[in-house]
Parts: C-alpha cells; sequence; structure tokens
C-alpha cells in the first residue's frame, strides 16, 4: 500500500446561476487503496476543517449501482475505466498526478452546483414510454410466457444500464441515444414489450429529441465511457425499431 | 393521407429521422464514386485507342451524348442528394453544438479523428467538388478530356489540391460507409469489426484509385 | 453496574389481525376491506416517502388506483433508491423446481428464520404474495434468469433447502427497482404522481392525532416547505448507517423514521439489526462504506480460516499466500460446526461464527478482521467458466476493489451491518401507532422478526407497496373526509418553524468536528458495543457514552455553508442527528431483550455450544418504544406474539 500526492483541478460554481472557474486543491497522503470518491472525502474533510465549503458532488451506494455519482475525470466521465467513479480506485492514478475533475456537461443536464448536475432529463424519457404499462395484479402466472433464454440474455445486457449519464457527458455531441435505447431495447426484446413497442419507440425518440440532447454521430464515445458496458447495437437497434415505428404510424399499423 | 403526411414531417424533423437521411443520402453518394470512379479509370486507357481518341474521351463525349433531359435529371438528381447530405448533416452539427457544454479539459477515449471531423472533411470535399465542377465539368470539352485533365494536373497546385481533398474525402468515407450501416440499423458487435475492415477497404481502393490519376500524371507515366 | 428499570404501559394499539385460520386471514381481510369508489380516489392526497421497491410500487399502483399521489426521495431520480443494490435475488413460492415449496413452507422457513419474533399473519401473508410479486415482475419486463427451455429459473439461498430464489444475476434489486421505478414514470408521465427529487423528509405533521402531512427540504434550494396529504406512507428503509459503516448507500438514514418516533410512532425492535456476513474487510479509517459480496457465492465458495494463529498471523503479515495454506491447517468452521448447512448457515450464524473465528486470533486480512471465502473447489469441480458465468461481475467488482483475483486467491470476508429488521411499529394495515401514519419495507418492523433471511427484503418491500398497502389503505382513508387538512394550519407551521430553528442551532455552534468524524465515532461506539455480540456491560457502556457524543455534536460540529441553497453538509449533519437521538432507544431495546434471539445475540445467554438461547416465556413479544424526550428513557409497550401455527422450537441449523 503506497500514499499518493495529487494535485487537483476541481471546476467549483457556488449555483446554477454563478459563474463557475476551475480551482486547484492538493490531496495529500491519499491511500492508494481508497476509492476516487474517498479521496475526495479526504478532501473536503481538509476544506471544511479549513473553514472553506467542500466540493459538493453526487454520490449514494458507492458500489456502481445506483447511478448517482457522476463526475469527469480527465476529460472523461467516470475516468474511463469501464467502473463508475465510485468503484475508480486511487491505484489506477500515480504520485505526483494532476487529475482534473468536472461535472458531466451538456445542455441537457443543467448545472446546480460544483460536480452536481440535474438529469432528471433521462427521467422524463423514461416517462414518455420506457415501461411495459401493465397493471399491478393483472399478472398472469411468470411462466405462462416462456422466454428464449438467449432473449432475455440480451435483455437484460441492455437492461444492465444504470442511468447515470455517462454515455450523454462523454457524447461528442452530448446525445442521449445509448440511455434510451438501452432501455428500449430492454422492453423491444422481451415478449412482454410487444404490444406497445412501437409506441415506446416513437414517444421515446420525440422525448429525447426534445428535451435538447445532441444527435448521434457513431462516435462510439458512450460505448467506450459506460460502465457497465452497454453496447451500441441498442443504438442500431433503435434506430431500426423507429424506422418500423414510423412505417407503421404512417400507414395507421397501430393507431 | 394526413397521417403519412404528419408521420414524414416527424420523420424529417425528428434526430433518428435525419440520421437515416444523411445516411441514405450518403450510401447514394458513395455509389456515385463508384461509378464515377468507374469511368475515370479509362483514363488508363491512354492517349490513344480507337482512331485518334482516348478511351476516357469516348466515356465524356458519352456521356454527354446522352438526351439533355435525362443528364439534367441525373445531375439535378445528384445535387438534390447532395444538399439534402450537406444541410442536414450542417443543421445536425448545428444542434449538436448547442447541446453540448464544454469541458476545460477535453478527453476521448474511443472516437476516432475521422468520426470527429466529418463536418471539416465533409466541407472541404465540398468545396473541391465545387472546384471540380468549374474545372472539369463546365470547362472542358468532352472531345478533348483526356488532354484536358492532363493539363490540369501538370500543375503541381491544382494536384496537391486534388489530392488533399481526396484524402479529405477518404476520411469522410472512411467513417461515413461504416456509420451509414449503423444508422440504418444493420449493424451489431460481430459484424462491426468487419464493417471497419470493409470501410477502410473501400476508402482507400476508392481514394487511392483516385489519386492514383494526378500521381500518374505528375510522374509522366500518363501523358 | 447501573440498573436500569424502563417504564413499562399496558397500553398496546390494537395489531388488526383478521379472525380465522392463518391461510384464510389475508382472503377474508380482503373479501370485507373498505373501498373506495374510483371516482373518489382522486380526491385522497397520498404522499409517499422514498422510491425503493416499498415505496416505488406502493406509489406506482395507488397512482394506477387513481389515487392522488405524491412522491419524494432524497436522490436526483426515484431509480437510485439503496433497494437497487440488493444483489442475490427475491423468494416467491411458486415451486417451479418441483421441490416441494408451498406457501406455508415459505412461511414457515421465514418465521423460524426471524427466530419466532415476528407476527405469523403478516408472514404468511408475505408468503402468500409472493407469487403474485414474480408474476407483476415478470409481466412489467424484468429479465430474471431463466433456463433454455425459456422457463424461469431459481437458486438456493442462505438459510433455505429449496430453490425458490428468482434472480437476475448479481443484480436482482436493480432490475426489480427498475420495474417499479417505469411503473411509477409511467404514472408521472400521466401526471397521477408528482415526483419531488432531492427533496428530503424533515418531519411528520400530525393534526389532531392524524398524520396529515410532511415538511421537506428542498436539497437544491434549501428551502423548508411543508406538504399536506391524507396519508402518509414512509418507505424510507432502515438505520444500519448507525454504525457509520454498513452495506447501506452514503444517504441512508434514520432521519424521517427517527421524526416520526419522536412525533409517537412506537419504534419496534430497534436492536434486531442483521449484520451480513460476506463483505469485503475494512481497510481503513477514511473508509466511507463496506461493499457487500453476494450472499449467493456461499453456494459455491467454502469459508475458512487457518486452523492454527500462527498460520493466520503470516497471511496477515503477508508472508504465506492464502492458496499455500494446506488443506489439513485449514478450519472450514461452518461446514465444521453446521454439517447439514454448511456455508449456507442463516446471516446471524454465520457473521456470528465469522466473528468468533478473528476473536480467537485466526482472522486474516491486514487488521485480522477478515475470513477466507474460496472457490478453489468449485473451479476445480465445475470450471472457471461456469463459475464466470454465475459470478462473474462479483468477481470483477471484487478485484476491482481489493486487486485481488479470487479465480487465484480467495476472496476475504467480513461482518457488516447490512439491514434491520426493526423498525415503525405497524399494525396488519401498515398504519402506525400514529393513525394516518403508513410504514412499508424495511422502515417497518413486521415481517422478519428477529433476522432476515436471503432473498426475503425484496420480497416484503415488493409485497407491502404492490399488494398489501392497495388493499388495506382504504381501512384508514374511508375515515377520513378528503383534503380537509391544508399547510396552512398551525401544526404545519409549527413544524416548519422548528424545522428551521434546529437547522439554525446546529450551523450556529461553528465548533471544530465535522458531521461525519462525529458519525464516525458514533459508528465505532455502536458498532463495539451493540454490534454482533452484546453484553450487559457493553450495552451500558454505549448507552453512558452516546449523550456525550450527542453533547458534542450540539456543542461542537461544523457545519460550513448556509442554509440557502445546496449544503451537502448540512444534510450530513441533519442526518448524524437523527442518528444521535435514536442510537440509545437501539441500546435500550437490546439491553431489555434479556436474551439471545436471531441478529441479536446476548453473550449472557446462549446454550451450551454457543447457539442463541431464546427465553420464549419471557420475551415472545414485540418490544415497541415510545419516545419521551432525548436523553429521557423511553417507554415500553408490549405486542405479545402468539404462534398458534408454527411450534416454537429451537432454531437449529445443525
Amino acid at each position: 500500500m503506497a500514499n499518493l500526492n495529487l494535485t487537483l483541478k476541481v471546476w467549483r460554481q457556488e449555483n446554477a446561476q454563478a459563474q463557475g472557474r476551475i480551482e486547484t486543491y492538493k490531496a495529500k497522503n491519499i491511500p492508494d487503496e481508497a476509492s476516487f470518491l474517498e479521496m475526495l472525502d479526504i478532501v473536503n474533510e481538509e476544506l471544511v476543517h479549513e473553514g472553506k465549503e467542500p466540493i459538493h458532488f453526487d454520490h449514494d451506494c458507492r458500489e456502481g449501482i445506483c447511478g448517482m455519482c457522476s463526475l469527469t475525470i480527465n476529460g472523461v466521465p467516470h475516468g474511463g475505466k469501464k467502473v463508475t467513479t465510485c468503484q475508480l480506485h486511487m491505484r489506477q492514478f500515480k504520485d505526483g498526478d494532476t487529475i482534473w475533475i468536472e461535472p458531466f456537461r451538456a445542455a441537457a443536464f443543467p448545472l446546480l452546483r460544483d460536480l452536481v448536475v440535474d438529469r432528471t432529463a433521462l427521467d422524463k424519457i423514461i416517462a414518455a414510454g420506457g415501461f411495459v404499462d401493465v397493471r399491478t395484479g393483472a399478472a398472469p402466472n411468470a411462466n405462462n410466457m416462456p422466454v428464449r433464454k438467449k432473449t432475455a440474455d440480451a435483455a437484460f445486457d441492455a437492461a444492465a444500464c444504470i442511468g447515470c449519464g455517462a454515455c450523454v457527458a462523454s457524447c461528442k455531441n452530448s446525445a442521449a441515444m445509448l440511455f434510451t435505447s438501452a432501455k428500449a431495447a430492454h422492453l423491444n426484446l422481451l415478449p412482454q414489450g410487444q404490444p406497445e413497442k412501437n409506441k415506446r419507440v416513437l414517444a421515446m425518440v420525440r422525448q429525447m429529441d426534445a428535451l435538447g440532447f445532441g444527435n448521434c454521430t457513431n462516435l462510439y464515445e458512450c460505448e467506450a465511457a459506460c460502465p457497465k458496458g452497454i453496447s451500441v447495437d441498442n443504438i442500431a437497434k433503435l434506430n431500426r425499431d423507429y424506422m418500423i415505428a414510423c412505417a407503421a404510424e404512417a400507414v395507421g399499423v397501430f393507431a | 393521407m394526413n397521417d403519412i403526411i404528419t408521420t414524414a414531417c416527424k420523420f424529417v424533423t425528428s434526430s433518428i429521422g435525419r440520421k437515416i437521411l444523411v445516411a441514405l443520402t450518403g450510401a447514394c453518394l458513395l455509389l456515385f464514386l463508384v461509378g464515377h470512379l468507374a469511368g475515370n479509370m479509362t483514363i488508363f486507357g491512354g492517349d490513344v485507342a480507337a482512331g485518334d481518341r482516348s478511351w476516357i474521351d469516348f466515356y465524356a463525349t458519352g456521356l454527354h451524348s446522352m438526351p439533355a433531359w435525362l443528364l439534367w435529371s441525373i445531375r439535378l438528381g445528384l445535387l438534390a442528394v447532395a444538399l439534402v447530405h450537406i444541410v442536414l448533416a450542417l443543421v445536425l452539427k448545428y444542434e449538436n453544438y448547442n447541446a453540448r457544454t464544454h469541458y476545460q479539459k477535453e478527453g476521448t477515449l474511443k472516437a476516432t479523428l475521422s468520426s470527429r471531423t466529418m463536418v471539416l472533411t465533409g466541407l472541404m470535399v465540398f468545396c473541391f467538388i465545387v472546384f471540380h465542377l468549374w474545372q472539369l465539368t463546365f470547362n472542358g470539352d468532352p472531345a478533348n478530356c483526356y488532354q484536358h485533365i492532363l493539363h490540369a494536373f501538370q500543375q503541381p497546385v491544382c494536384s496537391i489540391f486534388y489530392i488533399i481533398a481526396i484524402l479529405c474525402l477518404m476520411m469522410h468515407v472512411r467513417h461515413g460507409l461504416q456509420s451509414v450501416l449503423q444508422t440504418v440499423g444493420l449493424s451489431t458487435r460481430k459484424v462491426r469489426p468487419l464493417y471497419n475492415i470493409v470501410s477502410w477497404a473501400f476508402a482507400i481502393v476508392v481514394c487511392g484509385a483516385f489519386i492514383s490519376i494526378p500521381v500518374c500524371v505528375m510522374l509522366g507515366i500518363l501523358k | 453496574m447501573k440498573e436500569i428499570k424502563f417504564p413499562v404501559s399496558d397500553y398496546m394499539p390494537d395489531s388488526c389481525i383478521p379472525e380465522g385460520p392463518i391461510a384464510e386471514k389475508w382472503t377474508k381481510y380482503k373479501r370485507e376491506a373498505k373501498l373506495i369508489n374510483p371516482n373518489n380516489r382522486r380526491k385522497y392526497t397520498v404522499l409517499i416517502v422514498g422510491t425503493g421497491l416499498a415505496g416505488g410500487s406502493a406509489a406506482a399502483t395507488l397512482a394506477e388506483l387513481g389515487y392522488n399521489v405524491k412522491c419524494f426521495c432524497y436522490q436526483d431520480s426515484p431509480r437510485r433508491a439503496h433497494s437497487i443494490a440488493a444483489q442475490g435475488g427475491v423468494n416467491a413460492a411458486h415451486n417451479y423446481q418441483n421441490d416441494g415449496d408451498s406457501v406455508y413452507r415459505l412461511f414457515y422457513d421465514t418465521v423460524k428464520g426471524g427466530d419466532f419474533r415476528a407476527r405469523e399473519a403478516n408472514v404468511y401473508r408475505l408468503a402468500e404474495v409472493s407469487c403474485n410479486i414474480i408474476n407483476q415482475c415478470v409481466a412489467q419486463g424484468v429479465p430474471f434468469g431463466r433456463e433454455y427451455g425459456g422457463l424461469l429459473d431459481n437458486r438456493s439461498f442462505g438459510g433455505s433447502q429449496l430453490k425458490r430464489t428468482f434472480y437476475s444475476r448479481g443484480q436482482t434489486g436493480q432490475q426489480l427497482l427498475l420495474g417499479c421505478y417505469q411503473a411509477m414514470e409511467k404514472e408521472i408521465g400521466k401526471g397521477h404522481i408528482e415526483m419531488y427529487p432531492r427533496t428530503e423528509m424533515m418531519d411528520l405533521v400530525v393534526v389532531d392525532g392524524h398524520a396529515k402531512g410532511i415538511v421537506v427540504r428542498d436539497m437544491v434550494t434549501g428551502e423548508i416547505k411543508s406538504y399536506a396529504g391524507d396519508t402518509v406512507l414512509l418507505a424510507t428503509g432502515g438505520y444500519g448507517r448507525v454504525f457509520f459503516l454498513s452495506t447501506n448507500a452514503m444517504g441512508c438514514n434514520v432521519g424521517a423514521a427517527c421524526a416520526c418516533w419522536k412525533k409517537g410512532a412506537y419504534f419496534a425492535n430497534p436492536c434486531f439489526t442483521q449484520i451480513h456476513p460476506t463483505c469485503i474487510p475494512v481497510k481503513g479509517d477514511y473508509q466511507s462504506k463496506l461493499t457487500l459480496m453476494s450472499e449467493s457465492l456461499r453456494n459455491d465458495g467454502r469459508i475458512w480460516v487457518p486452523k492454527s494463529r500462527e498460520v493466520a498471523a503470516k497471511i496477515r503479515r503477508g508472508e504465506m499466500k492464502p492458496s499455500d495454506v494446506a488443506e489439513n491447517d485449514r478450519d472450514y468452521y461452518l461446514e465444521r460446526k453446521y454439517p447439514s448447512f454448511g456455508n449456507l448457515a442463516p446471516r446471524d450464524i454465520s457473521s456470528r461464527a465469522a466473528k468468533e473465528a478473528c476473536d480467537d486470533e485466526r482472522g486474516v486480512a491486514n487488521t485480522g478482521r477478515g475470513v477466507f471465502l474460496d472457490f478453489k473447489d468449485a473451479i476445480d469441480r465445475m470450471g472457471k467458466e461456469w463459475i464466470d458465468g454465475q459470478y462473474g461481475n462479483l468477481f470483477e467488482m471484487y478485484e476491482e476493489i481489493t486487486d485481488v483475483d479470487p479465480h487465484e486467491q480467495p476472496m476475504m470476508i467480513y461482518p457488516a451491518s447490512h439491514y434491520t429488521m426493526g423498525g415503525l411499529w405497524v399494525d396488519y394495515n401498515l398504519m402506525s401507532s400514529i393513525p394516518g401514519l403508513h410504514v412499508l419495507g424495511e422502515a417497518n418492523f413486521s415481517d422478519h422478526g428477529a433476522n432476515r433471511l436471503g432473498a426475503s427484503a425484496l420480497m416484503q418491500g415488493l409485497s407491502d407497496g404492490y399488494f398489501v398497502i392497495p388493499a388495506t389503505l382504504p381501512t384508514y382513508l374511508t375515515t377520513q373526509k378528503p383534503g380537509t387538512i391544508t399547510t396552512a394550519a398551525p401544526e404545519f407551521i409549527e413544524a416548519e418553524e422548528a424545522v428551521k430553528a434546529r437547522i439554525q442551532k446546529m450551523m450556529d455552534v461553528k465548533g471544530t468536528k465535522t458531521p461525519d468524524e462525529i458519525h464516525r465515532e458514533l459508528g465505532k461506539l455502536v458498532w463495539e458495543d451493540v454490534g454482533m455480540g452484546r453484553t450487559k456491560e457493553s450495552l451500558m457502556d454505549a448507552i453512558e457514552k452516546i449523550p456525550a457524543i450527542r453533547d458534542e455534536f450540539w456543542n461542537n460540529v461544523k457545519v460550513v455553508g448556509s442554509t440557502e441553497g445546496m449544503n451537502q453538509e448540512l444534510e450530513k449533519a441533519w442526518r448524524v442527528a437523527a442518528f444521535l437521538d435514536f442510537a440509545e432507544v437501539l441500546c435500550y431495546d437490546a439491553l431489555n431483550r434479556e436474551e439471545s434471539c436471531g441478529a441479536h445475540f446476548r453473550l449472557e445467554h446462549q446454550l451450551a455450544d454457543g447457539e442463541a438461547k431464546r427465553d420464549d416465556a419471557n420475551f415472545a413479544y414485540v418490544a415497541c418504544w415510545e419516545y419521551k424526550g432525548t436523553g429521557e428513557l423511553p417507554v415500553l409497550h408490549k405486542e405479545p406474539l402468539t404462534f398458534d401455527t408454527v411450534h416454537l422450537a429451537i432454531r437449529s441449523y445443525k
């Protein structure tokens, strides 16, 4: 076990309206077994002792599943190691490193404070159609509808999305295609999702467009930044499903 | 009927719809590129083919001897395709620019140079096409095509501009081809590496062939 | 030693358990329950705090039924609630595996697993609706693990001898919560739920003895606001972070439950805190949380420590690799002590056995607080691919955190605070002792008794939210005229002012210790004294020291920033203050319960072989604590537990 001394370049901004800036901090004696967020805890504890306001950042479960932690580290969301920031460990860094820490940036993610951004736009995409409209209590016996194992696995792969927004933050166009397509694919793949498939695809894509996300230009940066390995295959599938849904809507296959 | 129009309008204003249009027009332009290249390759038929006419002169006069309505339909069609491709791409780019707030320190994991410079290389190719049309299509004599091309490429500035433009085209096509397949939904994790190879191969072969013309002229192979 | 005599009250609210044989109680209840006309439902406003499995499923279902739902969570999205972190699975009595499962058996296992300290009727209802939960989730598109034939797969889980656990790889909680969340978002999209994320409940508003609203703090603007409703549903999870280090999320806290307790809701069995046996051991003081490795690992991993202290010391110092320890020098202590359940012994038993091994100085990890979970035999037997197919993501996660590849060297694990069976007391309707305040999921005490079996928490949260509360809520609501109370009532203004004053008081201390430092201090004390093994001595020690820490907080805490705008230090301070107010009742309850049962282990009360010694004659009751002021002794109310269906027996897993 070794201890690291680091220079942090951190984005500070009091609130949505304030002018933001990069500030420099020294992180001293950071155990390399600590997680990135624990490193920030240590820095914050020191700031508070100095009477300064700590660096605000979002975090909750700290086991890589809730999707609340964000942070763009050296220009890459979650630091680009295929894990969430809370699962990024300091052994990935070297003594003397300078680390740039910025919020997840996108026009659709308004900044609230320091490194905290508002990602409710993602919830709105789900509210538009990212669900199966079944009423509680009306479900048939679970084994009445066999699902091919491969299909279930593929749906799971898409459903593993934690909704952190790294795909948007990493995208050079701030597109939300990976997020939207993953949720759509999860439900569109399963037999349970078929009755609403076209409706879902149209509603989700149109909502995504309305929220001011950019357009995908197939850079695949999202896939590389995704801590859960969500594949851009989902995007291809969404494009396909969207064409079919538009055709269906145009000729009135579903009303 | 109304439904069709409403949906069509929604399609062409949606992000995916416009991407698909850019992809499909791009695919058309790729096909045109192949056709155009095939024609151009007749230049390697040499100066004199049958009688005192070169192959490329035959080809050029052949094109021009098409009925005017057909020739102009093809030309206007191509123009329309190109305009849709360019205008929609620029609109998407503008939206993308507005959707972003910029990092103080930028980082990139996977996005290639060619994928990030599509608008730049595209505009470069566009400028080149305008020049190319002015130089060879509207100021040339189809019956004397071979000599006209030879003269043009014997000026190093012209050749270098041509080569740079084609290199931009190569980058554009490299990302463009596999991007078309992704956008129209024909891509998966398994075939994507193959698409990448095919895109590279296509870009190198097609653009290499185009570039071979000025290079051969400058090296004196074609004279 | 000082003796504490708890004031005992004879009064106990009715637990409202329907008459009749156990298997018919719920059916009878539903048949006779009051109903509300669909057109009238929208006149009722339901305030739901928390959006985990219990809160989320309740919000979605009640909104579908037509109630006017307002929902609050402290996270930035309802999808982030900590239910998402549950890895293993969810139980149901479908008997898809044909291994003899039934509602009765699930009920029996749960009552026995809870060491006979749960209410029979509630547990039976839980087992009864368990199948509906799976049906519902599958219909929502939850991608459960499947067999090649396309039907659902099951695995077995700690404390169970059959396969009844449905799972989605190692992310079952996530997938179930996303199902709820999607159902919620559907209703949000339709305008049936008003969602308030980044909003923390600060206090409960009680008007004329009924819970009619809440005071919240908008965590973005800092504004203190109140909301009025016809009933309040509390689904705010457990209080595991009273130990500071736990598997809970950083934001999990007892604030809302503690506020309700102070307003008159009884806190039931707070000493029943579950310590999960398979967590990654503590690394250092800077550590913020402990990571759980799914219990499912115990299906194929073998738990051991070296037989000799010398070997253990060598491993601790890094002079010897665990894989080099000869088979004869290893003590597979669970297999040795509990031959029939072996490595799958229930959580409390496994945890305590790990502690015993470490107390015996045979622990590993640099702190000496760790035991091995070894997959070598399973890899040799089934192959690496098979193991990766079962546990791939867990292995990766372990390696990411510890930098050790569990294929090569055994994992190191140690127990950590995980789940709290105790919670606010509720009756069969899930209503607390304050009329109108309903409590769901981990926040209530009802179904797990003294110990929760693996894969039962998800089941309970969803059962409460999807099936129980929609059926029981009208029982209360039909007694109320909808919309009579507004936030203009003096009680609301009073509560808001009290919250503002408390915040101001915290900000004004301007001391030298950060909220986290004080929380850590409290956590260490509670973990040492009220953790896995409790004695009268240790409990008295904690009871003595907690007020000192509380005083330190109110005299020496340093909360920087302002009350306006986002202030995460203030959020922390508020939550720590609640833990400090609550911690004593946890000790009091543990002190009062002079027996060992389930997760509550009093060293004074054990059988000759070290097993828990229950005292059914004196302690077969739910201990409900009524708040009488901070620093004052709470009043004890007792709800006797009767076991008409299951016979009280010694819980043996040998």
